[in-house]
């Protein structure tokens, strides 16, 4: 038992000094830095983007935006340069489409990014030199993160704060009702458009971090996590935005001590908190403590 | 003798590629209430979001509390402030973060971009005033896709008296609710009429309520098929004009 225990110990002691070693490399930390703040971007507008139904859109414009770095990478120009571009001019066509056609929009999306993804591997399969590179595109590299990415991500979170602040009461009536949005004065073209160009600018900074594969799951989990803890608007968003940069942050120190792939793990990490908000939310633990105050209660009686 | 609260003149709207109204005039007298009837697909949710600025007009002008509405849905800020709009559902699905409290605190917000903590103790005093008033204080924390159909039409009204206004525009609001929950919401409706001074306008598919509560009734059918006051327009053969053949016109003994 003893012996247990000392070997015990010694692990953890091992398991501190590789966290110092890894904590100490500079790319780690510009990795946990950016992870942070890619995660609670994405918790952050994903909170409105999951009750406006538009989960899916942020997954077709990742699986979209490998269109946009196989043309960066066809024109000889920085892929994440193009990226934010291509996002835009993706999400206003996606928005007018949406909006002019009679069709249902996930259906549309569908078309659009099944299409780009088709010509982007068409593209890429042109482009000898980079075969390579495809599974960084797919699972992304946080520890590629330079210091420029994390300026520009805590840029991009900075305004999205602001926005979503100033812009509150528009996008709750926006979710709800349209018409009563508009009735009430609240410009709704443009708060639709804005919002989604601004969730496809955070989908494309954040796609050299998260991979073009796993983009949606930084959005659509945290502030499910979020809806099922939280009551008030304002926590909730808050909430989501902590529980993306957290989960983001824990998932990666794993990542660096286990030498697993630091994408799939942040996305396992932000399933984890999702189950326990599951079982928070279900009342699991609330239905055992009334079961247990029965109980005494009926032995109490006896 | 009070300017008209809302003037609608020579209106016409296209939906879909197709003329949903035409050629509708019509003006709202201050403190009247007003239903718009007429079968499904006559244009009746099309005229009320024309109203509203919603949806770009083809040809005609509207002008509410002296402004007119501009082609591209703007009015100036003081005079939207001055507009209610109950409208026919919210879209609920699942568990929506916001408490009861916190939806009709959107109601006393100007229109415009606005910092959430902005007139912080006026603006809670105004949302416990409004729930109060429409007997909900106890939904305050409440989330909002908890409700059932008729509580969440009685908060719809906290939403809207939860600040001074004069027109208030409902699109079926009593859609779904069963009797006693429509009974309910027609009591409230009416007392804070009396209160707030509103001017209505709401359409409907229940003309036993029309009849009992309307001043002037607009029977629409793409056009303005007759408009007056409930006696003149309800009658058998206008119905009939109206709805079609089928319609068997039957009057509440109770409401005489």
């Amino acid at each position: 038992m003893g012996r247990m225990w000392c070997l015990t110990a010694i692990s953890a002691m091992v398991d501190v000094q590789s966290l110092r070693l890894v904590l100490a490399e500079p790319f780690m930390q510009r990795a946990l830095v950016g992870g942070l703040l890619t995660g609670a971007l994405g918790g952050l507008l994903g909170s409105v983007a999951v009750l406006r139904e538009l989960s899916f859109f942020s997954d077709a414009l990742g699986h979209s935006a490998l269109l946009g770095i196989t043309l960066g990478i066809l024109i000889g120009v920085n892929p994440t340069l193009v990226l934010i571009p291509f996002a835009v001019v993706f999400a206003i066509l996606v928005n007018q489409l949406v909006e002019r056609s009679s069709l249902p929009t996930d259906a549309l999306l569908n078309i659009v990014y099944s299409t780009s993804l088709a010509a982007a591997i068409l593209f890429l399969s042109l482009v000898e030199t980079y075969r390579g590179g495809i599974r960084q595109l797919l699972f992304g590299d946080i520890l590629g993160v330079s210091t420029l990415d994390l300026i520009v991500i805590a840029l991009l979170l900075a305004a999205a704060l602001i926005y979503l602040s100033l812009s509150m009461r528009a996008q709750v009536l926006l979710t709800l009702n349209q018409d009563l949005a508009g009735a009430v004065g609240v410009q709704t073209r443009w708060h639709r458009l804005a919002f989604i160009v601004l969730l496809a600018v955070v989908v494309a900074v954040s796609i050299k971090a998260v991979g073009v594969l796993l983009i949606s799951a930084f959005v659509v989990i945290p502030a499910c996590a979020g809806r099922l803890l939280c009551r008030r608007f304002p926590l909730y968003v808050v909430v989501s935005a902590a529980l993306g940069g957290s989960c983001a942050l824990l998932g990666l120190l794993a990542s660096g001590l286990t030498n697993l792939p630091s994408g799939p793990s942040v996305v396992m990490v932000q399933f984890l908190g999702f189950l326990g908000a599951l079982i928070v939310s279900s009342g699991v633990f609330r239905s055992n403590r009334q079961r247990r105050t029965a109980t005494l209660t009926i032995a109490g009686s006896e | 003798m009070h300017s008209p609260v809302l003037v609608v003149n020579d209106l016409s709207v296209e939906r879909s590629g197709r003329l949903a109204v035409e050629k509708v005039s019509f003006e709202l007298q201050s403190e009247s209430e007003t239903a718009v009837v007429g079968p499904n697909g006559a244009g009746k949710s099309t005229l009320v979001a024309a109203i509203l600025g919603l949806l770009p007009r083809t040809t005609g002008d509207i002008q509410i509390l002296g402004q007119p509405l501009l082609d591209n849905g703007h009015l100036p800020g003081a005079i939207r402030s001055q507009i209610a709009y109950v409208p026919q559902s919210l879209s609920l699905q699942g568990r929506f973060p916001l408490t009861v409290a916190e939806f009709v605190g959107f109601g006393f917000d100007p229109p415009g971009p606005s910092w959430p903590w902005r007139h912080r103790s006026q603006r809670r005093d105004a949302i416990a005033e409004a729930l109060e008033r429409t007997g909900c204080l106890d939904l305050r924390n409440r989330l909002l896709s908890e409700l059932s159909g008729g509580q969440l039409k009685r908060v719809m009204l906290s939403f809207c008296v939860v600040r001074p206004r004069q027109l208030l525009v409902l699109d079926e609001a009593q859609a779904g609710l069963d009797v006693p929950s429509n009974e309910r919401f027609q009591q409230l409706l009416l007392e804070l009429r009396r209160q707030e001074g509103w001017t209505v306008l709401h359409v409907s598919h229940d003309l036993d309520m029309v009849r009992r509560s309307s001043n002037q009734v607009l029977c629409l059918n793409r056009r303005l098929c007759c408009s007056g006051s409930p006696d003149h327009t309800l009658t058998p053969e206008r119905l009939i004009d109206l709805y079609g053949p089928n319609v068997v016109p039957y009057r509440h003994q109770c409401h005489g």
